[in-house]
């Protein structure tokens, strides 16, 4: 399967979710189930403008879709899109380390529910 | 990396105990790596992981018990043809080493033997694709608190 996959690897995809930052605000947008420039800029350390720009990288491959509010947009993340990225990722990157995050998880589901 | 060996490490927030029952037992097994993992979790069990659904191009892995010490060590040959011993050279071998950590449990992964029977089975590895995929792989890693990560299974 390797090669088909990597065939298909969408590079602009792959750069979009490669920067830290871009992470970090998809991390953000799913945590609060959607955000705009500026809530997003009011939780990381850099301008609304350097979020602006960022917000138009993840939309230019539709991880993000934009919804107009106003003056501002308000940004959800498209769930689709980024279960294709994670798809490739978990393609192409190392099975074990994904394993071992389910294992991770599992176990201190249980510990948790132990301590209940 | 030596090569030929897949060396791993991540820290989980539970008892060696729990982490011991989770990397070892076939229920626990099969809920992060195969649909399915028919094995007793004592050492020199045989048995086999499958990777799919039976019938449907489903892969049928052999899988052998090599050591079972709770709650430190559990490891495992897998790969080798069904109708051999598990042995250096016919197979993967995997070892999970536990170990006490503050509030939880240091785990240590180590696959070896890919360089006894060549990268093919390297890519073979890759072949039997894991049945979890997307948000279970990708989310852990996004999103760093748990609850979302509850929201999305």
């Amino acid at each position: 399967m390797t090669a088909a996959v990597l065939d298909r690897i969408d590079d602009d995809l792959w750069s979009a979710i490669g920067d830290p930052t871009r992470r970090r605000m998809v991390d953000l947008l799913l945590a609060d189930g959607g955000g705009t420039a500026t809530t997003l800029s009011d939780q990381l350390p850099v301008t609304r403008q350097a979020v602006a720009k960022h917000l138009a990288v993840l939309d230019r491959v539709a991880l993000v879709r934009a919804t107009p509010i106003g003056r501002e947009k308000r940004y959800r993340v498209d769930e689709a899109q980024l279960a294709r990225a994670v798809a490739q990722l978990t393609s192409v990157g190392s099975a074990w380390d994904a394993r071992l995050q389910r294992i991770k998880r599992i176990a201190e589901s249980i510990q948790r529910t132990k301590k209940h | 990396m030596e090569f030929g060996t897949i060396e791993r490490e991540i820290f989980v927030e539970a008892s060696p105990e729990v982490v011991f029952e989770v990397v070892s037992s076939p229920s626990h097994l099969q809920q992060w790596w195969p649909d399915e993992a028919h094995y007793e979790p004592v050492a020199g069990s045989k048995g086999d992981i499958v990777f799919g659904q039976h019938g449907n191009d489903a892969a049928v892995v052999a899988f052998t018990v090599v050591e079972v010490r709770p709650p430190r060590t559990f490891s495992f040959r897998w790969t080798h043809p069904a109708e051999e011993p598990a042995v250096p050279g016919n197979s993967l071998f995997v070892t999970f080493d536990l170990t006490p950590s503050g509030n939880g449990t240091l785990l240590k992964m180590t696959e070896s033997g890919f360089r006894e029977m060549g990268w093919d089975i390297a890519l073979l590895e890759q072949q039997y694709n894991d049945h979890v995929t997307g948000w279970d792989y990708y989310l852990p890693r996004l999103v760093s608190y748990a609850a979302t990560a509850r929201v999305q299974q």
